[in-house]
């Protein structure tokens, strides 16, 4: 498990055995079933999470409407990022979608972490960046695009989460009604998705 | 009149918000940073090319947009001390969605892609301060998302006007309406709310 999470962080800097020891020392494993909310709006996150395995949503109530926001799986962090960063309470709830293992690291040990390796101060910065750009993009995309297009580009980035995600959430993740999702789902035939 | 000297101990201020720097630390960083000027209506970039620079408004005002068929959706609007930079543009290296376009005559204290990668390597307070700067930018965006999402118009309309009383006098007030997702007749119609007296 922990060799998934070293082969993710070098993709953002090299890091030497001493510093992955560093982080690796801080890390714990938790497990847990599916439907499970791993935190509510008003709690304060205390974890960065990377997905071992299984898949998690984070989402919020807009008047009685659920808005899903990010859809995290094996190889991904997920957590109620703007809240672990600030200290502030969450605006989000994250929810296990199916049974998830997650290596988790408080904000605590991670500031501590930082701290002592310049290395790993560099991933941090690196990945705070990607959240950044991702957020960025996602509302660029949800301004930009229509709906037909946020269907085809979201099957072609990710075809694996159609298989996996209830359609409710993937249609509220893609910011349309349910029904147009059904509708939409008939360009998957005519555009042959590689291996699936 | 804006000086050089009082927006150069800004930046310093600014950023010594996020990591104490001393004056000698501080001026380490000079020789990294380029000062550019600009006319108002001047787009500092357009759509399609590839942002080299981050910039700090040293004086100034400029609004960032994406167009978007016919129309253009104001994203960003930022004055004195605020970082803009097309940032998709910046880190991944490809070509611009938005554009940035000064309101007013405007001066940049901007930062190259390469000079800050080297600062980066050789300064060895950038990574804590590059982090936390970028960790403050993710968390501003993120509320800025929500207010756009779950407040009423009128709610959005009241906190920005308390928030950014100086803005409402420089900015057009079309850009303004944009920026908040109000329709320039409703904007119009909110502004009764301004006058003395009334919340």
């Amino acid at each position: 498990m922990l060799e998934l999470l070293r082969q993710y962080v070098s993709d953002y800097a090299a890091l030497t055995d001493e510093d992955f020891a560093l982080l690796a020392a801080k890390i714990v494993v938790r497990n847990f079933d599916k439907h499970v909310k791993l935190i509510q709006p008003g709690e304060t996150e205390r974890y960065m999470n990377f997905v071992t395995k299984g898949l998690v949503r984070m989402y919020f109530y807009k008047g009685r409407t659920e808005v899903v926001t990010v859809l995290a799986r094996e190889r991904e962090l997920i957590s109620a990022s703007a809240s672990f960063l600030s200290g502030e309470p969450s605006n989000y709830f994250v929810e296990t979608l199916e049974p998830t293992t997650l290596l988790s690291i408080t904000r605590d040990d991670l500031e501590e972490v930082y701290r002592m390796s310049p290395r790993v101060e560099r991933v941090g910065r690196l990945m705070t960046t990607q959240f950044v750009l991702v957020k960025e993009e996602w509302e660029q995309e949800y301004m930009r695009l229509d709906t037909r297009e946020r269907f085809i580009r979201f099957v072609e980035r990710d075809p694996e989460l159609i298989q996996r995600v209830p359609q409710k959430y993937l249609a509220s993740y893609l910011n349309m009604k349910p029904e147009t999702f059904s509708r939409l789902k008939h360009l998957l035939k005519k555009r042959p998705v590689n291996g699936r | 009149m804006a000086s050089y000297k009082a927006a150069l101990d800004g930046l310093h201020r600014y950023l010594s918000h996020h990591v104490p720097l001393t004056k000698a630390e501080f001026s380490q960083l000079l020789p990294y940073i380029e000062i550019r000027e600009f006319e108002k209506k001047v787009k500092v970039i357009d759509k399609g090319e590839i942002e080299r620079y981050l910039n700090v408004i040293a004086w100034g005002l400029v609004r960032k947009y994406l167009p978007v068929r016919n129309r253009e959706i104001t994203v960003g609007l930022a004055s004195e001390g605020h970082i803009v930079h097309s940032e998709l543009s910046f880190h991944y290296r490809t070509p611009s969605g938005t554009v940035i376009e000064t309101i007013e005559p405007t001066v940049f204290f901007s930062i190259s892609y390469d000079n800050l990668q080297a600062l980066y390597d050789h300064f060895p307070k950038a990574e804590r301060l590059g982090r936390l700067l970028i960790s403050d930018l993710y968390i501003r965006k993120d509320n800025r998302y929500f207010d756009q999402l779950l407040k009423s118009t009128r709610e959005r309309f009241l906190q920005y006007v308390r928030t950014h009383p100086q803005m409402m006098q420089r900015v057009p007030q079309k850009y303004i309406a944009s920026y908040l997702n109000i329709k320039p007749e409703t904007f119009s119609r909110l502004k009764h709310l301004m006058r003395p007296g009334r919340r």
